[in-house]
């Protein structure tokens, strides 16, 4: 889970080095975080809002692969 | 490659940008045939609409290192989703693909779960494809990724669906309105309709719920 937010966010941003994700149990199932340098923000966020959906898409097939839930926080 | 289309407005300039939005392309790849220029008339008499031609200029191939940069970030995507499949590269984009485009299709079993309700999952697979590659050419380089053909065959449903429901409308002189489809699919029908004299499209709704209606062509009010 965390390898493919790391892949998708490392490979848009201009400074990777700066890419963090960390997993956390929470109520719903598993917390994604990602954080990334505050210039990068905007790009993991992309136009109105669409590579965020577009990575959330994707966490949920993973998820649902896996039979469980996950959420992506974007801090 | 993209077919012409041709598509009045009240004005020129409205009628090239209403068919640049519809083929989803820039001013600079294509090329305008003015075929009736528009008058505004006074009050909206005697005013005559605008009519153009445009027609998509042919691309560019791909250069063979962004091609392979594209099918490296598909196979890295792959990866991380843990989903074993092949990437295939098409010698050439399908119609419905911007001109100028990158196509690959992925291959393998079972990879249903890619393509997701409506398509919803390969779209995000291709939008990130988009701009993992634009980011890292610098510059734009639209991306065409399918599955196991599935593009091809909604394109192909789609087409006769917009076909037959465009008849039924010509003869019933009454409006349909397809199920809600996402922004590629709709595109797809409101091309595949552009050049029919009996009937009109117009995208209605909002989001998740857009879908297309299909509406008979008026004879022109007597005044």
């Amino acid at each position: 889970m965390k390898e493919l937010v790391e892949f998708i966010a490392k490979a848009i941003v201009n400074e990777p080095t700066q890419v963090q994700v960390t997993e956390e149990e929470g109520e719903d199932g598993l917390i994604l975080k990602l954080q990334v340098a505050p210039d990068d923000k905007g790009r993991v966020i992309g136009k109105q809002g669409r590579v965020a959906q577009a990575m959330r898409t994707l966490i949920r097939v993973l998820a649902a692969k896996e039979g469980r839930r996950a959420v992506l926080e974007i801090v | 490659m993209m077919e012409e289309v041709e598509v009045s407005a009240k004005t020129v300039e409205e009628a090239i940008q209403l068919a640049l939005a519809k083929l989803g392309l820039d001013r600079e790849q294509v090329e305008v045939t003015v075929l009736k220029k528009g008058k505004s008339g006074f009050l909206g008499l005697r005013s005559g609409e605008a009519r153009v031609k445009v027609r998509p200029l042919p691309q560019p191939a791909p250069e063979q290192e962004n091609v392979a940069a594209a099918k490296a970030i598909l196979e890295g995507l792959l990866q991380s989703l843990s989903i074993s499949a092949g990437v295939e590269v098409s010698p050439q984009a399908p119609p419905e693909a911007h001109p100028g485009s990158i196509a690959l299709e992925i291959r393998g079993q079972d990879l249903g779960i890619l393509i997701g309700r409506r398509g919803q999952t390969l779209s995000s697979i291709q939008y990130l494809v988009n701009v993992l590659l634009a980011h890292r050419l610098k510059r734009r380089q639209p991306v065409f990724v399918d599955v196991e053909g599935y593009k091809k065959r909604r394109y192909q449903a789609l087409r006769s669906l917009a076909e037959r429901m465009a008849e039924r409308v010509r003869g019933s002189g009454q409006p349909i309105t397809l199920e809600p489809m996402p922004a590629h699919e709709r595109r797809i029908v409101h091309l595949a309709l552009m050049a029919n004299e009996a009937v009109t499209t117009q995208s209605i709704g909002e989001g998740e719920a857009r879908k297309i209606m299909i509406l008979p062509k008026m004879a022109r009010p007597r005044r």
